[in-house]
């Protein structure tokens, strides 16, 4: 028989571990949706009078998309913590880390998604700005990166921890 | 049931609730949140469609592919339900800790899949309109373009993925 509330390991403690899992995936998505759609767009009605730049234009798009990769990676890696013996302790930590890596997605993603608009239509009219299209997109992208290093970061904390109270 | 008195505050509000309510939400979320970020992207795609093709009527069985992808997210969130509804279970009063646990995997498994299908029909709905622009204007684009569009699915997908790993990750006792 397993009580419902204890001090370190109570019941509710699974919620903001899936919360942050929810989180990490939900606003990662967002970002990723909005940078695929605004890229996309750029592409498509560049695409009409520079029917040979689509392909190398839908690089914006792509690196959106992995912005989704980011949330996946970090949703289930948190999910994988949660279990039966989970600590207050650490469905905080998995929540941090899961809303350190949504947000900054969903940064990167609306920021990939408004350069690769103006960027491809620009590159389609100027072929030398390619190069300086790419390196902002990295720079953005970067962002993503760094929020998904330190969510992976303090989601790792939550490992290895025990519900046994230390009676001093 | 009793509420306990001096135990930390932050959670007791959310064992005061029901876990029946948290699994319901769920089922509701998942397929509520999938059909409206599907119908938004219809919506879109639809218009953008309907708009072209009066000059232009060769495109339209081409372009109902875009209509399909965002029909197959209000799909995904049909079977996230049936897959969440078939965890609903009754277990028998008083509720212990994995009761509590089954009921927020469930609600979050909902969240997850209604949201995510949300955003992914936004994407693939403003590209399904770009794509009617462009399929209008030159016919050779249409497959250059759809390219994108499948990304937009496969952020979708992604949702579904983590969305059957929750709420399989815990069930309601049966005993």
């Amino acid at each position: 028989m397993s009580i419902v509330v204890s001090e370190i390991c109570p019941a509710y403690s699974t919620f903001y571990g899936f919360l942050g899992a929810a989180c990490a995936l939900i606003f990662a998505n967002f970002g990723s949706c909005y940078g695929a759609a605004k890229a996309g767009v750029g592409v498509c009605v560049m695409g009409v009078l520079h029917p040979a730049l689509i392909v190398k234009s839908t690089i914006p798009t792509i690196m959106a998309g992995i912005l989704g990769i980011y949330g996946l990676i970090a949703a289930i890696i948190i999910e994988m913590g949660i279990g039966n013996q989970y600590t207050l302790y650490a469905s905080f930590a998995h929540l941090s880390g899961g809303l350190c890596v949504g947000f900054s997605a969903l940064a990167a993603g609306i920021c990939i998604g408004i350069v690769g608009d103006a960027g491809v239509r620009a590159n389609a009219r100027q072929p030398k700005l390619f190069v300086g299209m790419l390196l902002i997109l990295i720079f953005g992208e970067a962002l993503a990166l760094y929020g998904l290093i330190v969510g992976l970061i303090i989601a790792m904390k939550g490992q290895n921890q025990s519900c046994a109270v230390v009676n001093p | 049931m009793s509420l306990p008195t001096e135990q930390p505050w932050d959670g007791n509000w959310l064992i005061m609730v029901n876990p029946f309510m948290w699994a319901g939400l769920g089922v509701a979320l998942s397929i509520g949140s999938s059909v409206l970020g599907a119908g938004w992207g219809i919506y879109m795609t639809g218009a953008s469609l309907v708009g072209n093709a009066v000059k232009n009527p060769r495109i339209t069985s081409k372009n109902l592919i875009s209509v399909l992808f965002c029909e197959a997210l209000a799909i995904y969130g049909i079977i996230l339900a049936i897959i969440i509804q078939n965890k609903y279970a009754s277990p028998p009063y008083p509720f212990q800790a994995q009761d509590y646990r089954a009921a927020y995997a469930n609600f979050f498994a909902g969240l997850i899949i209604g949201m995510s299908n949300v955003g992914a029909g936004f994407c693939v709905g403003k590209l399904g309109a770009a794509i009617a622009n462009a399929d209008a204007a030159d016919s050779s684009l249409f497959v250059k373009c759809f390219v994108m569009e499948i990304f937009g699915e496969a952020i979708g997908l992604m949702g579904v993925i983590v969305a059957v790993i929750v709420c399989s990750s815990m069930s309601f006792r049966t005993d």
